[in-house]
This record gives C-alpha cells, sequence and structure tokens, in this order.
C-alpha cells in the first residue's frame, strides 16, 4: 500500500499515469460507442433481420428453447423471442432518443427564456421546473402516465415532460454564465442585434455542454421506459418491448428463464455501453477530470 | 516516551566528537530514466544552518523531501548515502522512518494553506506529531500546543486552538505550520522556501522566528530558498544547486562575498544591488530533466565552458573550506 | 447564518407550496369523474349536482386548491375507493416506514461495500484491483435493477433457496426474519448506489491525496492508513454526501423497481397498483408524498454540507 501513497510525494507526479488512465477511458468509451453501433444497425435493420413478425403468436410453440425454428426460443404466447429483441432494441433506441430530443428542446426553450428575459419571466418559469425538479423522475413519468394514459406515444410525451426540468435549469445557468460574458458586451455594444446575438453567441455556447448531458440520458430515457413497462405503465403488449418482456417472463424464471433473460441481458448491456460513452464523453469535455490519472 | 530509532552506535553523541548530523554522499535520485539528484555531497554540523540556492527546478525541493523520507522507492531510486545521526536513511525501514518524521526531522512547507487540512482545528493538527511521537494525553497535548502556538507569536492562543485553518492569514498559518514541525523539538528542520508565499512585510518576520526557533532548540536546519542574497543572510553555510547538483558550497560570507562557480556569480549578479546600473541575467534555460547535458550540467550556460565541460563533469575541489565543482576555478 | 437559514426555509417551503398544487393539477388532469364513480352507475342528474355540491366541485379551482391543501395538512387524505382504507395511514404509517428500511438498508449495503472499494481502487490505481472495482462500479451502477432483483430471485431465491423472495415483514416486529426478508431487495437496491459511491470514492479520494496537507500530514509522521483513512477521507466526505443526494432520484427510481419486484409494501408498490387500478387519489397521496420526502432528504443533505465542511460555516 505504501508504494500506492508515494504518489502523493513527487512534486509533479502522475506523468506515466496520465498516459495509462485516458488510454483506458478511451478505450471503454470506444467499446461502448462499437456496442452501441452494434445495437443501432439491429435497430434499423430489424424488419430484414428478424425472423418472424415479432407480434404474431403461436400458442402450439410457446415457451419453447433456442431451436432451428425460433433462434432465441419463445414466450408464452409463442412470439418468437429474437425477432421481439430486435423490434425490441428499435423501440428502446427510439423511445430515448425521441424522449430526450423532446425534452431538450423544451427544456432548453424555457431555460433560454428564462435566462435571457430575466425578471418576473425568469422567476416564474425557475419556480416552475423547481416545481419539477421537486419529484424524482420516474414518479413524474408515472404520474404522467397516470394522466395521459398508457402506449409508447404517452410514454415518450411522459419521459420528455420529466425531462424538461433538469435540461431547462442547465441551461439556464448556461445562459446566465454567457451572459456576463465580456465578449456579450462587446457585440451589444458594437450594435448587433439581439437575436444574432442569441443566435450566434449564446447558443452555440450554450449547446454543447447540453448535448453532452442528453447523450448521458439518453441511457436514463431507456432505463426509465423499460422500467415503466416493466411496471405496466408503460407501453401496451403485444408491443416488442424489452421491459414488458422481462415483467412477462417473471412467472415462469424457472421452465423458460429466456424469456426475461434474453431481453434482460440485452437491455443490461446496452445501458452498460451507454454508460461508458457518456463517461468517456464527459471526461473529454471536463479538462479537469485529466486529472485522475 | 522518545522515540526508538536504530541508530548507529558511533554516533555523534559520543563527547568531543564531530560526527556530523547530517551527512549526504554521492546521492543521487533517479524517476525512471531522469536524474533528478546528481551526486549530492552535503554535511551539516549539530547547530549549524544550510542554505539550499537554486533556481526552480534545481531540485531543491525534491532534495528536501527525499531528506524527510517522503520520496523512496519504488516511485524513485536512490542511489548513496544520507546519514542522520549515523544512521543510513535509503536504508531505513518505513516505520523506522514514520518515527523520526515530525519527531526528529520537521519539515516547514512553502504554501501553509495548502498544507494545512480545511478540515480540522489548527490545534488538532498541531497535537497530532504531539500525540504520535510523544503519546501525551489530551490534556497535555492541549497545553502544549498552547505553548507552542505562543511560542510561534500566535496571539491569544488558547482561543486560537479550535479555529480552523481559513480563519486564519497566511502569516498566522505559517506560523502554526512551524508550531508543528516544531512540536517534538526536533534536530532537524527542513523548511521549504517558508516564507515565499507571503507577504514581503510579514517575510522578515517569519524569518526571524524560524531561526529564533532553531537556535533556542539548538537544532539544524536547512533552509531551501531562491534568493542567495537571503541565505547568506540567514545561514551558516551555502550550497548552491544546479539541474540537480551542487556547484559550489560553503560558508555564507565566503560565497556570497567572492563566488568561485560561474552560476553563483551569475546568481549573485542577477541581484539588483545598490549603486548597480545594469541587470544581468544567466542567458539560456535550465535543460528538461530528460535531457540533461553530459557532463557538466551548467555548461551549456556558462561563459567560460570549454571542450571538457561537455564531457566529463568537474569534481568538488575543495579549497579553503569550500566546495566548488568547476574545471576553470580562478 | 440565522438568514441565510430562513431565506433556505422560504425557499422550501415555497417548493413545497409547487409540490402541492402540481399534486393537485395532477389529480384535477386525471381522467375520470370522481362524482360519478362515486354515485355507480344508475344516478339522477339532482344527485349528481347534490354530490357535486357537496365535494366542493362547483367551486372555483382555487378554492378547490386551498380546501384541498387544508385537509392534506392535516392529514385527512380521503379514502381509497377500493379498499376503503384510509390514505393517510396506507401511505404514511404503513407504505412509507417500508421504503424508509429498504432505502436506508441499501444505503448501508452500499456504504459498507462501496467506500472500501473506491479506496482501494484509488490506491492500486491502474492495476488489475482498480480494473476491476470500476468496471463493477460501472456495471452496477448501468444494470437495470428490476432485472437484476429478478436475477437474484431466481439464484438465490429459487435455486439455491438461501433467501425468501417475497414479502415483507418488519424489522421492528422482527429483527432477524425481516432483515432476512430484505436483504436480497437490499442487495439488489444497494448495487446501483455501490457503483456510484464507489466511483465517487475513487476519484474523490485520488484528487484529495494530492494536496499538499496530505504530504504534510505524512511529513509529521502519520502512518500511510491513518493519512488514507483519517485525513483523506475526512475530505471525501463532503463530494460524497454531495452525490448521494444529488443521485435521490435514482435511488427512488430504484426502490420503486425493487419493491415491485420483491413485493414489498412499499411507496412504489403503492403508487404502480393505484396508477394500475386508476386510483388517482392514492397518486396523488403518493406524489405529494414521494415530493415532500425528497425536498426533505435535499434539505437535510445541504445542511450536513456546513457540518462536514468547516470553510462553509459562517462564524
Amino acid at each position: 500500500m505504501s508504494d500506492a501513497l508515494n504518489i502523493t510525494a513527487t512534486p509533479d507526479s502522475q506523468w506515466k499515469r496520465r498516459f495509462m488512465q485516458p488510454l483506458l477511458r478511451q478505450r471503454s468509451a470506444m467499446v461502448g460507442l462499437a456496442i452501441i453501433a452494434l445495437y443501432v444497425v439491429a435497430a434499423v435493420f430489424a424488419p430484414w433481420l428478424a425472423t418472424h413478425d415479432p407480434t404474431a403468436q403461436d400458442l402450439m410453440a410457446s415457451l419453447q428453447g433456442p431451436s432451428a425454428a425460433h433462434w432465441l426460443g419463445t414466450d408464452s404466447y409463442g412470439q418468437d423471442l429474437y425477432s421481439r429483441l430486435l423490434y425490441g432494441a428499435q423501440l428502446a433506441l427510439i423511445i430515448g432518443f425521441a424522449s430526450v430530443a423532446l425534452g431538450l428542446v423544451a427544456g432548453v426553450a424555457i431555460g433560454l427564456t428564462a435566462g435571457l428575459m430575466g425578471g418576473r419571466t425568469e422567476w416564474v418559469l425557475m419556480r416552475i421546473v423547481d416545481g419539477l425538479l421537486a419529484f424524482p423522475e420516474l414518479i413524474l413519468a408515472m404520474a404522467f402516465m397516470a394522466v395521459l394514459g398508457l402506449g409508447t406515444e404517452n410514454v415518450v410525451y411522459a419521459l420528455a415532460l420529466s425531462f424538461v426540468g433538469p435540461f431547462a435549469r442547465m441551461t439556464r445557468g448556461d445562459v446566465l454564465q454567457v451572459k456576463n460574458q465580456p465578449y456579450i458586451e462587446a457585440a451589444q455594444l458594437m450594435g448587433v442585434s439581439t437575436a444574432a446575438i442569441i443566435w450566434r453567441h449564446v447558443l452555440p455556447n450554450v449547446v454543447s455542454p447540453i448535448l453532452v448531458q442528453a447523450g448521458m440520458r439518453v441511457s436514463i430515457a431507456i432505463l426509465l421506459e423499460s422500467g415503466l413497462s416493466f411496471l405496466g405503465i408503460g407501453v401496451v403488449p403485444p408491443t416488442p418491448d424489452w421491459g414488458l418482456m422481462i415483467s412477462e417472463g417473471r412467472g415462469f424464471i424457472t421452465m423458460a428463464p429466456w424469456i426475461s433473460g434474453v431481453p434482460g441481458v440485452a437491455l443490461a448491456i446496452l445501458l452498460v455501453a451507454l454508460n461508458l460513452l457518456g463517461d468517456g464523453l464527459r471526461d473529454a469535455f471536463d479538462p479537469t477530470t485529466q486529472k485522475d490519472a | 516516551m522518545d522515540c526508538a530509532v536504530a541508530l548507529n552506535p558511533l554516533a555523534a553523541d559520543m563527547p568531543g566528537s564531530q560526527e556530523p548530523l547530517l551527512e549526504v554522499r554521492d546521492f543521487s535520485l533517479r524517476r525512471g530514466k531522469a536524474v533528478v539528484l546528481d551526486g549530492v555531497n552535503l554535511a551539516l554540523q549539530p547547530g549549524e544552518t544550510l542554505g539550499l540556492i537554486g533556481e526552480s527546478g534545481a531540485g531543491k525541493s525534491t532534495l528536501a523531501l527525499a531528506l524527510i523520507g517522503l520520496l523512496r522507492p519504488p516511485e524513485v531510486q536512490l542511489e548513496g548515502s544520507m546519514r542522520f545521526r549515523g544512521t543510513e536513511l535509503t536504508q531505513l525501514r518505513e516505520a523506522d522512518y514514520r518515527r523520526l518524521r515530525g519527531n526528529k526531522i520537521g519539515l516547514i512547507f512553502q504554501d501553509a494553506t495548502a498544507a494545512l487540512n480545511p478540515c480540522f482545528t489548527v490545534g488538532e493538527q498541531i497535537a497530532e506529531p504531539l500525540k504520535r511521537h510523544l503519546g501525551l494525553s489530551k490534556w497535555n497535548r492541549r497545553e502544549q500546543a498552547t505553548a507552542l502556538m505562543h511560542s510561534v507569536g500566535i496571539p491569544e492562543p488558547r482561543l486560537r486552538l479550535d479555529a480552523y485553518p481559513h480563519e486564519l492569514s497566511g502569516g498566522m498559518q505559517q506560523r502554526v505550520m512551524i508550531a508543528i514541525a516544531l512540536a517534538c523539538n526536533p534536530e532537524l528542520l527542513l523548511a521549504d522556501e517558508p516564507t515565499s508565499a507571503l507577504d514581503v512585510t510579514i517575510q522578515a518576520q517569519i524569518m526571524e522566528l524560524i531561526l529564533d526557533r532553531v537556535r533556542a532548540l539548538n537544532s539544524s536546519a536547512v533552509f531551501v530558498l531562491h534568493d542567495l542574497a537571503l541565505g547568506a543572510q540567514v545561514c551558516d553555510r551555502i550550497a548552491v544547486m544546479y539541474a540537480g547538483q551542487i556547484v559550489e558550497e560553503g560558508p555564507s560570507e565566503r560565497v556570497l562575498a567572492s563566488p568561485l562557480h560561474p552560476y553563483t556569480r551569475g546568481l549573485k549578479s542577477c541581484v539588483v544591488e545598490l549603486g548597480s546600473r545594469t541587470l544581468e541575467p544567466i542567458p539560456g534555460q535550465v535543460p528538461p530533466l530528460n535531457a540533461m547535458p553530459a557532463g557538466c550540467r551548467f555548461a551549456p550556460r556558462c561563459p567560460k565552458a570549454k571542450a571538457i565541460c561537455g564531457e566529463q563533469r568537474p569534481l568538488a575541489e575543495t579549497r579553503d573550506g569550500r566546495q566548488v565543482a568547476c574545471w576553470f576555478i580562478d | 447564518m440565522f438568514q441565510a437559514a430562513s431565506a433556505k426555509l422560504a425557499q422550501t417551503l415555497l417548493v413545497l407550496l409547487f409540490v402541492s398544487a402540481a399534486s393537485f393539477a395532477f389529480l384535477k388532469l386525471a381522467p375520470g369523474d370522481p362524482v360519478g364513480i362515486m354515485l355507480g352507475s344508475d344516478y339522477s342528474k339532482a344527485s349528481y349536482d347534490q354530490l357535486t355540491h357537496e365535494l366542493g366541485l362547483d367551486r372555483p379551482v382555487v378554492f378547490q386548491y386551498g380546501n384541498w391543501l387544508a385537509d392534506f395538512v392535516r392529514g385527512d387524505w380521503g379514502t381509497s375507493y377500493i379498499t376503503s382504507q384510509n390514505i393517510f395511514e396506507l401511505a404514511v404509517l404503513q407504505a412509507l416506514p417500508v421504503t424508509l428500511t429498504l432505502a436506508a438498508l441499501s444505503l448501508l449495503i452500499a456504504l459498507v461495500i462501496g467506500i472500501p472499494t473506491g479506496v482501494l481502487a484509488a490506491l492500486y490505481r491502474n492495476s488489475w484491483v482498480d480494473v476491476l472495482a470500476t468496471t463493477l462500479a460501472i456495471g452496477g451502477n448501468a444494470f437495470p435493477s428490476f432485472y437484476l432483483g429478478i436475477l437474484l430471485i431466481w439464484l438465490f431465491g429459487v435455486d439455491l433457496g438461501w433467501f425468501p423472495v417475497l414479502g415483507f415483514v418488519a424489522p421492528w416486529e422482527d429483527f432477524w426474519q425481516g432483515l432476512w426478508h430484505l436483504t436480497l431487495p437490499a442487495v439488489t437496491l444497494g448495487a446501483w448506489y455501490v457503483g456510484l459511491i464507489a466511483r465517487i470514492t475513487r476519484s474523490s479520494l485520488l484528487e484529495v491525496l494530492g494536496q499538499p496537507y496530505i504530504l504534510a500530514a505524512r511529513a509529521r509522521g502519520e502512518p500511510a492508513w491513518r493519512v488514507v483513512w483519517v485525513h483523506g477521507m475526512r475530505n471525501v466526505l463532503m463530494p460524497l454526501v454531495t452525490v448521494i443526494g444529488l443521485q435521490l432520484g435514482g435511488m427512488l427510481r430504484g426502490a420503486v423497481m425493487t419493491e415491485v419486484v420483491f413485493a414489498l409494501p412499499g411507496l412504489g408498490m403503492m403508487v404502480t397498483t393505484a396508477v394500475l387500478n386508476r386510483e388517482y387519489i392514492v397518486v396523488q397521496a403518493g406524489i405529494m408524498l414521494t415530493g415532500l420526502l425528497f425536498v426533505a432528504v435535499n434539505l437535510a443533505v445541504d445542511q450536513t454540507y456546513q457540518f462536514l465542511d468547516p470553510r462553509l460555516r459562517r462564524r
């Protein structure tokens, strides 16, 4: 143990470590990216890669293990798990990105307005955001689902609404920071129009950290989406959704573990890959974390 | 309860012996391929003060850290010998070295604000070595800490015991640092640029304080400084370091009055003196650690350099009590 | 300090007000006609109007809100249509303790495992220990908790039979039984937290160990273990608590999933069942309660900052 502590003794240490750790990070982020790319390919080409219609039931062939006819087996309704897996990837990615994109746009809009207008508008908007942020995301999403009703589309809206809060707060904070920069004042003095200032100076500086956040949020979105479906408050059967599939497979865990197992593993791997990529992105954009070498 | 260090039975406590308190012979420190300290030779008698002078990156702080044992294998490689009271430090077990640190050897850091833990009161931090090395009881520790704070000139020490570092000014913090370093009456005090981070107005005060305390304890001290004149003023002997090597060493007045090594001469003329008209900087820069020249490391910047300087490292020549590492002393 | 505290309190109250308004709005937005439901299938317009008037539903919305809020504060949260149970009793006296117990146990497990893991990863950084620990941490954090729960049930509950897989036994009624029943759920929820704690501990500790005051402590002769665990960790507590506080939302999400998977009658289970049964009044109680809980815990976490970092205390 003492040898590891010696690192603190050297006045300018970390020279060798500085090489190793970023490589490690980079590698894991690259691995994450590769895995995600794989999923995207599966999702995009699902209609061609699938062997069956994911919602086609065949009760005669239910609860079968992997076979030539059904590569990953079937569930209790005889639906082909392999095909459902592929379409599930499609659904997860679509819901994940759509909800984040929607939440991003709405949240950034609110944050921009609040930050730029200031005064009473800002106060009111931010208090609403505070109210939104006072609830844990899942609870918020569940509440929205209760009001909107079940279904894929509603899941996207519910999740998007849950994300508005964090994005709005972040955007407003960044806008406030940028607003006070000298170059903004310089532009104003030079007579540049407000719209142009916003478009050319404020937005670009605010957008990049938000985008990194958004990227990291996709994994949360997918987790929430499958969680909601697992609870039965998300998409409706027979939509091929991994959370739904896991839930359906619960009762058959001993006799047909693949029903929960297959989507579960797929979900876990995707989430880990997204997290790895998110970490890598965050480190790449934040120079202070380079110290962790 | 004093520390139980494996002492050399032939150590300096014998009456009339001139065994140095600290003896560094051909000491080198390597980090990977870079030779940070190259063949350092030093000797310090009990009660003597030594000034280690050099510019940033010369290796002075590295030497200080190595002396107190905070730079050891496997992080770095050590060669040569460092003897403290006859004990060979490079071979010392970590557990034994720990008993020396903060006890018989004290270290004052340059930046007191950063060297004090923000989550503990100054009293707690002063009391730490008292507990670890002297085993004092809680009440005794508080009393002793108060006395120490008083001795370093902190007003109302009893109140300040429970203060947190951020509640004190920079000067106060440095005094606390000094108190911590002196807590167990060390025989050797290492001070790494103790006043560099302070306001000019307090620098003299703090310097005086350290000297006063060192004399009161009859300890030896090594001051790491970048100011030649200050070093000469404050210390008995001076050792000038350049790029990890000691280039000149000797009694301070003599070194200051008539420097023999070209680098020391250059340092002296860098300082603005009353009556002088020009500033004469030393041309060039300290070579990077991984690109040290063979032979004399100062040769590339030396006005007197000849061929041999680039080939062979000059041996330390002793002349009227001084050592100079140069082929061309006049 | 008093000023800062009262300002904070005022801000918190404001947020609570919004929480309540949002919960109230939720109920108003929910589909379904409460009066119609209460009256059953066959009713006349007169009785409909009468009940509407009795319930105060013909008053302006703001008035209704005020009434509702007054009722809420008094503890009158209504009765469940389905179980005829007093909702306050259900939510606060039955469900809340379950969730809190689960959360506390999970956090404990996560701290006990996560902190040493993070410390080890920091001390032996870039070694296989570090890589393993970091990998496990990332995995634990990303792994969907409901799936983990199912796996644990399958492996430890059904296959090996070491732990019970369903149901809740209150530890305050039967300590060991309760603990035994809570083991798998707590491990499931803890797994998510462990990853987080380990990573934060690791990165914070690495940063702290590079600080001069650590070197200074060593220069005083302090042994390595003490330098790390006393001098070092003391400064890690602050970022650790910050992250734990920030990630409460994730923790609650995990709690909801875990409760449903293990059939624990906590808040998560309560809200989920209510949404599935379209019992909006219970959902509303759940929302309100979790919102309150959230705000309260955030406030508590805020207060600990002062305690943890002396630099934040105002003397």
